[in-house]
């Protein structure tokens, strides 16, 4: 008979302080861990740290900027949330995002100046809707009716997606790509009558549907008919077909919805900041920051919004530390601290850890009984 | 036997055992005699499991007397139990999956040679298990192992120690009836040598079966013990509840009405696309409670799915209130009025995640009140959970939290509640008190009886034929598919569906 130091025994529901103060606290650690990597590498992580809220934080341009960065990722988190709440394992919201930002684009050169902006915008948006579902069809259809695995076909398409943007601007003469400079190949501008107007310094109102659109999906999920059963089937298909309840197109329809928002994270962000369907503004991997800000939401899409907007503060910070000598992927060590302190912070949610009160036979007796 | 039967092999005096500041054996009294199979009786948490753990050396107790073979003892740890030959079968077994039955054997044990060979050693494990009847491959890999095959493997482990007592932890729970007989046989060729078994059960005819003699436990007091052939059943089960209990039974019922729920000529596929369901008839009448029997994997579970559209027949009819829904979806099923208490709760029955509330709405939620439109009405689902919970004395429930963590008896309250709100025309049953203690039982059957009484037809498919033919009138046995006898009630008796079970047909089967 071995004694164990401590006893790690199943929590029914964990407080909402607890819930809260995970995440808050892994940021505090992932910061703590950052800033001693900081003063080891030679750096003082006070300077640092006060250079990015600074940055990110410290001026109603930081501010606006800061939002504009959480906005795709508002979106992209809200699409993993949905669909790893589903047990859908939806990786490809990188793909969904470009393929998205894609038809975004060519819906707004398709249309070109001549429609006016009541239009124009809204099909804009709706089109990277519209790319990013049918980007994600093409995992969703055979997962669901042939059993192939979501996570492996999404995450190919992922590159096929990238490749597919980067053709089309650098390795072809495509409507997408500006003529007017041929020698330096760069995404043809949108029309202004396909771009979202800004309100807060360059922030547009982007930012505020994407919002919108994140409660709404918690709306979906958790106050209608078509979200009851969608949590059934993801709490258990079996119990979902006994209750009669269509498992196949749940799926496929938390599946399409999940590369929707994703689609309409690309839209949003080619219809506002970047304007175009510029490569390089796009690469920049939102999709799968998507996945820690769900992560980190706990995959609540309404806490998507604060968590996009502390990933987006992060992205905005990176650039500026250059400028104090600092690597600019000091922010993404950043994020991956806080992603790996989130998922084990996530034991100590559903799990209760305390020091054993008397004998270690008493726990197996509780276990057992 | 009689040689026996005045030494004691392990006597308990006043023993004391909390977890917690709760006593789970209070003052307990038991003695066991050489060469007897001693039944221990109790609801779930009566104590049994703690008083079976210390004598296996699992945990001690905190006072009273343990007389090992006339002498004081104390086991610290299972190896010491072992070592003077007192060995337990655990309910969840200890066996290395990855290993061969032989190896099992040999692990751990303390006097076998390095030397040993392979051959020698499966030898050693074949002739063990064809001298007890617990015949099993000794090349075969636990994994490969039914779980019966695996609780053979773990008496064989004891007998390969030579153990002289073997307290088994209600070893029947997992078996078919065939293989509890099976073990009975053993465990009386066992008790025969002079070796002692601990049979610990809450089921009162096995009880009466196999044991010599019985104590019975509840809230960890010795509130009973005698010799098996002077109890009556009856008053076990009330030494074990605490109070006057009666499991309900049917009374033959006058209200027996038109036909609600036929098949005809059923035939439905299996997981392997084989044909597990052959050719099934019968019709179940308003206010009649029919009974299938069958061993497990004899096509209960394909004829409950081809009746509740999980799977559709590629033959035959149903016909529910004279309407054909043999190719309906289940959600039109349901409408229609089929209710379904599938076997497994939580792996069907219920959304192990979802809170009470959800999963008693689960089956209504689709309309008003419940929903309007596209939307749902969440007041609606806590006032239908709060009426049914209070209704249905379903205990342990806390809001928010999700409906896995109730008991197995309030889960299946809160099952059953569910499908009856529904109103049913027909309900369809799958071993309703699998796994129950008798106070949930109690609960169960009576609610299944109601239904009956309200003139819903009840298919009860149910391997345990105590819970049939208390329910049934009129019994049905399934062997490989087909129906192989049906009986009234009043003419069906254990030994005849046993044998009908085991595939030998009856005189006049239709």
């Amino acid at each position: 008979m071995t004694t164990r130091r401590f006893i790690v025994e199943p929590r029914g529901l964990a407080s909402t302080g607890l819930i809260l103060a995970v995440p808050l606290l892994s940021v505090l650690l992932a910061v703590i861990v950052g800033a001693i990597f900081l003063a080891l590498t030679g750096n003082s992580p006070g300077e640092v740290y006060v250079k990015m809220l600074d940055v990110s934080f410290g001026s109603s341009r930081g501010i606006s900027e800061t939002l504009i960065s959480a906005t795709p990722l508002i979106l992209t988190g809200v699409a993993a949330a949905v669909a790893f709440k589903m047990l859908v394992w939806n990786i490809g919201a990188e793909g969904q995002f470009l393929m998205g930002a894609i038809f975004a684009a060519g819906m707004g050169i398709w249309l070109g100046d001549g429609s006016p902006a009541a239009v124009a915008l809204p099909l804009v948006i709706i089109a990277g809707a519209i790319g990013g579902a049918f980007w994600a069809s093409i995992s969703a259809v055979p997962k669901v009716y042939l059993g192939t695995n979501e996570i492996i076909t999404t995450l190919m398409l992922n590159f096929i997606a990238l490749n597919f943007m980067n053709y089309l601007i650098f390795g072809s003469s495509s409507p997408w790509r500006d003529p007017l400079v041929p020698q330096f190949p760069s995404g043809r501008p949108i029309p202004d009558s396909g771009r979202i107007p800004e309100f807060f310094n360059r922030l547009d109102y982007g930012f505020i549907v994407a919002c919108l659109l994140a409660i709404l999906a918690w709306f979906l999920i958790s106050k209608t008919r078509w979200g009851f059963e969608v949590r059934v089937v993801g709490d258990s298909a079996n119990t979902a077909r006994y209750a009669g309840i269509g498992v196949p197109q749940k799926i496929l329809g938390v599946f399409l919805m999940s590369g929707a928002f994703a689609g309409l994270a690309g839209s949003l962000y080619v219809a506002g900041p970047v304007g175009a369907l510029d490569p390089r503004s796009l690469d920049l991997g939102l999709g799968f920051t998507g996945i820690i800000v769900a992560a980190l939401a706990r995959l609540n899409p309404v806490a998507v919004i604060p968590v996009a907007i502390l990933m987006g503060a992060l992205n905005n910070a990176g650039p500026a530390l250059q400028s104090i000598q600092v690597p600019a992927a000091t922010v993404t060590m950043l994020q991956g601290a806080i992603l790996i302190f989130a998922v084990a912070g996530e034991f100590f949610i559903r799990n209760r850890v305390r020091r054993p009160e008397k004998r270690l036979e008493a726990l197996e007796e509780v276990s057992a009984a | 036997m009689a040689d026996h039967a005045d030494t004691l092999a392990v006597e308990f005096r006043n023993i004391d055992k909390a977890f917690y500041g709760v006593k789970a054996n209070d003052n307990v009294n038991f003695d066991l005699r050489r060469g007897e199979v001693h039944a221990l009786l109790g609801e779930n948490g009566a104590g049994k499991s703690t008083l079976c753990s210390i004598l296996a050396g699992l945990y001690r107790p905190d006072a009273g007397e343990f007389i090992f073979e006339g002498t004081p003892a104390t086991f610290k740890t299972p190896k010491d139990a072992l070592a003077a030959g007192v060995g337990m079968v655990y309910q969840h077994f200890r066996l290395v999956s990855n290993l061969t039955v032989a190896e099992n054997l040999a692990l751990g044990h303390p006097k076998l040679s390095v030397h040993i060979s392979q051959e020698q050693l499966e030898e050693e494990a074949r002739q063990l298990g064809e001298e007890y009847g617990l015949p099993v491959d000794p090349k075969a890999r636990i994994w490969q192992l039914s779980v019966g095959e695996q609780q053979r493997v773990e008496i064989l482990k004891l007998l390969y120690r030579d153990a002289k007592v073997l307290i088994l932890d209600e070893p029947t729970a997992v078996l078919t009836p065939q293989e509890s007989q099976q073990l009975f046989k053993t465990m009386r060729q066992l008790a025969a040598e002079g070796r002692s078994v601990i049979f610990v059960s809450h089921k009162l005819y096995e009880v009466k079966q196999v044991s010599d003699r019985v104590t019975v436990l509840r809230d960890g007091k010795t509130v009973g013990g005698a010799e098996t052939k002077d109890a009556e059943p009856r008053d076990l089960a009330r030494m074990m509840v605490g109070r006057e209990l009666d499991l309900p039974t049917r009374d033959p019922n006058p209200d027996i009405g038109e036909p609600m729920l036929i098949a005809e000529d059923l035939r439905v596929a299996g997981d392997r696309g084989l044909e597990a369901v052959k050719g099934v008839s019968f019709e179940v009448r308003r206010g009649e409670v029919l009974g299938i029997c069958g061993v497990s994997g004899n096509g209960q579970r394909e004829l409950a799915y081809g009746l509740t559209g999980l799977r559709i027949p590629s033959s035959g009819k149903v016909i529910l209130d004279d309407e054909d829904i043999t190719k309906k979806t289940v959600e039109q099923r349901i409408d229609r009025g089929i209710a379904y208490v599938p076997q497994s709760r939580l792996g069907m029955g219920l959304a192990p995640g979802l809170t009470t509330e959800e999963n008693l709405a689960l089956k209504a939620y689709r309309k008003p009140p419940f929903s309007n439109g596209p939307m749902l009405a969440p007041g609606v689902f806590k006032e239908n959970g709060t009426k049914l919970i209070e209704q249905y004395d379903i205990r342990g429930v806390r809001p928010g939290l999700p409906i896995r963590l109730l008991s197995g008896g309030n889960l299946q309250k809160a099952l059953l509640a569910r499908e009856v709100e529904l109103n049913p025309k027909a309900l369809i049953a799958r071993s309703p008190t699998r796994g129950l203690d008798v106070g949930a039982t109690e609960a169960v059957r009576n609610l299944v009886l109601d239904e009956r009484a309200k003139g819903t037809a009840v298919l009860l498919i149910s391997e345990d034929l105590d819970e049939l033919l208390a329910l049934s009138d009129r019994v049905l046995v399934l062997y490989e598919g087909e129906v192989v006898g049906r009986m009234p009630a009043e003419e069906a008796t254990p030994e005849r569906l046993g044998l009908l079970m085991a595939g030998h047909r009856d005189e006049g089967a239709a």
